[in-house]
């Protein structure tokens, strides 16, 4: 077989030689003629891997870390079967609701700074999260935004950015068509705001500073008051905080009932400056103010008597059924103050 | 040393958020509450009106200020009144403050009354005003300057320069007039009777307080040639 392979390369050989190039190379090749066999192939040896020990240091971290997180994510969820069983609960439906009442309940502590009263989280809450290993042995990176030093921040504003191009372009789309927006599909956001930065630093695992904040926060808005903002509703409700409103940060006191049938509440101890009293409001009522068993008139002032009024004026307001109030006050000083009430059914 | 470092930290700390502060403080002065709460909405149609033009959603989820005691939300509140009060008032003697106001009413009806049954002429018994507090809201209109003289130095000499105030600022010294002129009494006088007597001149565009203001005016006419030196 050699002897045809050396009779098809001898003209050109010839040709080189001749010409003075390949000589060496073809001398070569046609000494070591490659052996072709069907049999599996030797693994090629192993190149050592030159890894610095300062990478090596980097990815140990990272790695533990993640374990560091799993071992804890473990003992919480044991801790919590356990503590489910202790409070003579089903473990599988124990919410995080109940592991607080119950560890209230357990470990009661009247200390000041509720920070510091003992509670049992998931390890997320508790621990600071960490990034994990942000690039591999080779030293490249895994995120395509690493060299920004912000990656997460600046992978959020361009997530932005494309929600604000792909409302633009439904936007043509629905004005060649000629359909305007529907306004009852609006975004309301007046009960919102945006997430404060501390909340959209832990989210991110990175530090921002307040111009870039500012920015996350106009370039949100600038997405939100879009006509087809809408569509991108689920992005943008993970980045919302509902502000506070009056009638979830305030709760009412159930009423009791008395031996007519009757509902009122009685709240003990109302204060003002150096006016003590309770007040017991009835429904249905009357309307009638009775205040130390006297009239509206134990009030000599007109104005005490137009604020103690203003409680029947406030609930007639409402169209709520009129009531019977009851004050039981003791006497006040000289600067004649009174009380405002504002436990009202 | 440490503490010298730490000194000079904080006053950079100061001076970075200076410019954040001065505004801040300018807004709310020397109010206990933060800028951001509100004023609460005591009368119904006030409210109605709110949550129709839809601004209720806004102020629904910001906190409010305590209602003060002399806030009500029954129809004879009137906020101007209870401003005059509190300028009438002295040493915190708010009873004694109210119950002269309410007198000084009284005796614009018991006033007003006597002249409306003396009154012959049916078109003039028309025109005769009755109820004390649209009385006192003329009287307060009637009575506040437009305009009003600050002394500027210039070249070692203060001139009186007419300038221009703040709708609150001329409300303010029309009231503070009234109050004053009602003060400057003959000592058997009460001093609820010679307010009354006051604002019912103000009201008719004249007495003291009126004349007060017009007087002023025409300084501030006769001022004219100095009104440059506001931007010297």
């Amino acid at each position: 077989m050699l002897r045809h392979l050396n009779a098809l390369v001898e003209p050109s050989v010839k040709y080189f030689q001749a010409n003075n190039q390949w000589v060496s190379v073809l001398f070569t090749a046609r000494v070591e003629a490659k052996t072709f066999s069907t049999s599996p192939q030797k693994p090629e040896p192993q190149l050592k891997k030159n890894v610095s020990k300062a990478m090596k240091a980097y990815l140990e971290r990272a790695k533990e870390h993640d374990e560091f997180m799993k071992q804890q994510n473990v003992e919480f969820q044991i801790g919590k079967r356990h503590l489910a069983n202790m409070m003579g609960e089903n473990p599988d439906t124990f919410s995080q609701e109940d592991i607080d009442n119950a560890i209230q309940y357990l470990f009661p502590s009247g200390l000041f700074e509720k920070k510091a009263r003992p509670f049992m989280r998931p390890p997320e809450e508790v621990f600071p999260q960490r990034k994990a290993a942000e690039f591999d042995e080779t030293g490249r990176p895994y995120h395509f935004l690493f060299y920004t030093g912000k990656p997460n921040y600046y992978k959020l504003m361009h997530d932005i950015v494309d929600h604000i191009n792909e409302a633009y372009k439904f936007e043509d789309t629905m004005i060649r068509k000629g359909i305007k927006p529907d306004p009852n599909l609006a975004l309301d956001m007046s009960g919102f705001q945006w997430i404060d930065k501390e909340s959209l630093e832990a989210e991110l695992v990175e530090t921002i500073g307040d111009k870039d904040y500012e920015t996350f926060s106009t370039t949100m808005d600038r997405l939100y008051k879009l006509p087809y903002s809408y569509r991108s509703k689920d992005f943008l409700f993970k980045y919302r905080k509902p502000l506070m409103s009056h009638e979830k940060t305030y709760q009412a006191p159930k009423p009791q009932y008395d031996a007519d049938g009757r509902a009122f509440i009685t709240t003990y101890e109302c204060l003002r400056k150096r006016a003590r009293g309770h007040v017991t409001i009835r429904s249905p009522g009357t309307g009638k103010v009775t205040v130390n068993n006297q009239d509206l008139t134990y009030f000599a002032e007109v104005q005490s008597r137009e604020q103690v009024s203003e409680t029947v004026l406030i609930i007639n307001n409402r169209d709520v059924y009129p009531f019977m109030e009851e004050l039981i006050a003791r006497p006040f000083s000289k600067k004649y103050d009174i009380l405002k009430k504002y436990n009202m059914c | 040393m440490a503490a010298i470092r730490t000194f000079v930290k904080n006053c950079q700390i100061i001076n970075r958020n200076c410019a954040v502060l001065s505004p801040h403080v300018q807004k709310h002065g020397m109010s206990q509450y933060p800028s951001y709460y509100i004023e609460p909405v005591h009368k119904k149609e006030i409210q109605e009106d709110l949550i129709k033009s839809g601004e209720i959603q806004k102020l629904a989820h910001l906190p409010t200020k305590a209602a003060r005691n002399d806030q009500s939300s029954s129809f004879r509140q009137d906020d101007l009144v209870n401003l005059f009060i509190n300028y009438v008032m002295r040493n915190g003697e708010k009873v004694l403050a109210r119950g002269l106001v309410e007198k000084a009413f009284e005796n614009i009806k018991r006033i007003q009354l006597e002249k409306y049954h003396k009154c012959d002429d049916v078109e003039k018994k028309a025109k005769i005003e009755l109820a004390p507090r649209v009385i006192f809201h003329q009287a307060v209109e009637n009575c506040k300057p437009i305009l009003a003289l600050t002394p500027i130095k210039r070249g070692g000499v203060r001139y009186q320069v007419p300038v221009p105030i703040t709708p609150k600022r001329s409300q303010f010294l029309s009231m503070k007039w009234l109050i004053e002129a009602a003060k400057e009494k003959d000592a058997t006088m009460r001093f609820h009777y010679q307010l009354a007597l006051e604002l019912i001149d103000a009201a008719n565009n004249k007495g003291r307080v009126v004349k007060r203001k017009q007087d002023l005016h025409k300084q501030c006419e006769a001022n004219r040639a100095y009104a440059h030196y506001r931007w010297s």
